[in-house]
């Protein structure tokens, strides 16, 4: 491939890299991108699968651009292109990795947190009442699903947990 | 709440036959706090030896019930309040000895209606820690904090009379999640201060 050509198609490849939801719009892209240089799309769908494979083995090992360009070499592109590509690399791995770290494990985990309160002003027991509620909906992901979990605070438990979250903040900021 | 019939009243002076003063006391703290489905195996228990015959002592266990019950509703905190609400006739000593035990335990009993509202589930405990993520298989080194949120919660009192089931609920929070819900337990701060100086 001509090296127009080659940056082109690296472009391609990064932009689905970074938003690897946009799987139509990558799709799409690729066949102008055969239609254009009258390539056809099968052989050139499967020179970009084995293409993409670098990108990803080199995340899961943390590569640097450098290893990432030798790799490239090691595979028989030349040291222009692969060096191209090395840069590339280089530019979106912030992006890269930060999606990698996104798609880690995480159990059960918040999504959102809906909140009023109010005041209890009466109840079949007591006449007249005047105590202060809160009530908390988290919306959590349990798998593929959310689930809703409702709760009622009282005020000096709302006060202990805003604490405890305090905490928590100043211990998360402490090991980034 | 409707107000005590006399009639209703009438019945407690089965408490004349009561063998002393705490057993009078703990009778009052049991119809209260017992629901008025549990009113019958109390009478049953409570009442050999206060009632002629069973019939008399579910009036008596009901009016208890519905004496403190009616107190605890309207707040009634003076003695006087409680005083009037006996009949004429009532026997004087018994009156004011079921006034002062009223008295003694009114602010438990509210306490105790309190916390039995119909509620949501509520928080009854939580716990926190700080977990530093190092690999994972689409990364196979970073360093990212994240925090394990364990929440104890009980499911609405009235619902399960005896044994209210309580339930842990761990929750994952990113960095960012954490900062989000500060910011609105911060504005839930901002709001019940600017409430409370009203």
């Amino acid at each position: 491939l001509p090296s127009q050509q080659f940056s082109a198609l690296t472009e391609v490849l990064f932009r689905f890299l970074t938003e690897p939801r946009e799987v139509e719009r990558f799709l799409t892209q690729l066949s102008d991108f055969a239609t254009m240089n009258k390539i056809s799309v099968g052989p050139l769908k499967n020179i970009v699968k084995s293409i993409l494979l670098v990108p990803n083995g080199a995340l899961k090992r943390n590569l640097s651009p450098e290893q990432v360009r030798a790799d490239f070499i090691a595979l028989g592109l030349s040291e222009e292109k692969a060096s191209y590509f090395a840069e590339q690399w280089k530019v979106n791995s912030p992006t890269l990795t930060r999606l990698a770290v996104g798609q880690t494990l995480m159990i059960n985990q918040l999504i959102d947190m809906e909140w009023r309160f109010g005041v209890t002003a009466g109840s079949s027991e007591l006449e007249k009442v005047g105590s202060i509620f809160l009530q908390l909906k988290l919306v959590i992901k349990k798998g593929s699903q959310t689930e809703n979990v409702y709760i009622e605070l009282t005020l000096p438990q709302f006060y202990s947990f805003l604490h405890e979250m305090e905490r928590v903040k100043t211990s998360l900021e402490s090991f980034s | 709440m409707a107000a005590v019939r006399d009639e209703e009243l009438a019945a407690l002076q089965s408490l004349l036959k009561a063998p002393s003063r705490d057993a009078v006391r703990q009778l009052c703290q049991e119809c209260f706090s017992s629901s008025p489905a549990g009113l019958g195996p109390l009478a049953q228990r409570a009442c050999p030896g206060l009632a002629a015959d069973p019939e008399e002592a579910e009036q008596l266990v009901s009016a208890l019930h519905n004496l403190t019950r009616h107190v605890v509703y309207h707040s009634l905190t003076r003695a006087e309040d409680i005083l009037s609400l006996f009949p004429e006739n009532f026997h004087q000593n018994l009156k004011n000895l079921l006034t002062k035990i009223i008295l003694e335990n009114i602010s438990a009993w509210r306490n105790e209606a309190q916390a039995s509202q119909i509620s949501l589930p509520r928080l009854v405990d939580m716990d926190w820690r700080v977990d530093i993520k190092t690999s994972s298989d689409s990364i196979s080194r970073m360093a990212v904090p994240t925090c394990l949120l364990q929440l104890k919660i009980q499911e609405d009192v009235a619902l399960c009379e005896n044994s209210p089931v309580v339930s842990a609920l761990t929750v994952e929070l990113s960095k960012e999640t954490l900062d989000t819900m500060l910011e609105g337990l911060g504005r839930i701060r901002d709001q019940l201060s600017a409430v409370a100086n009203k």
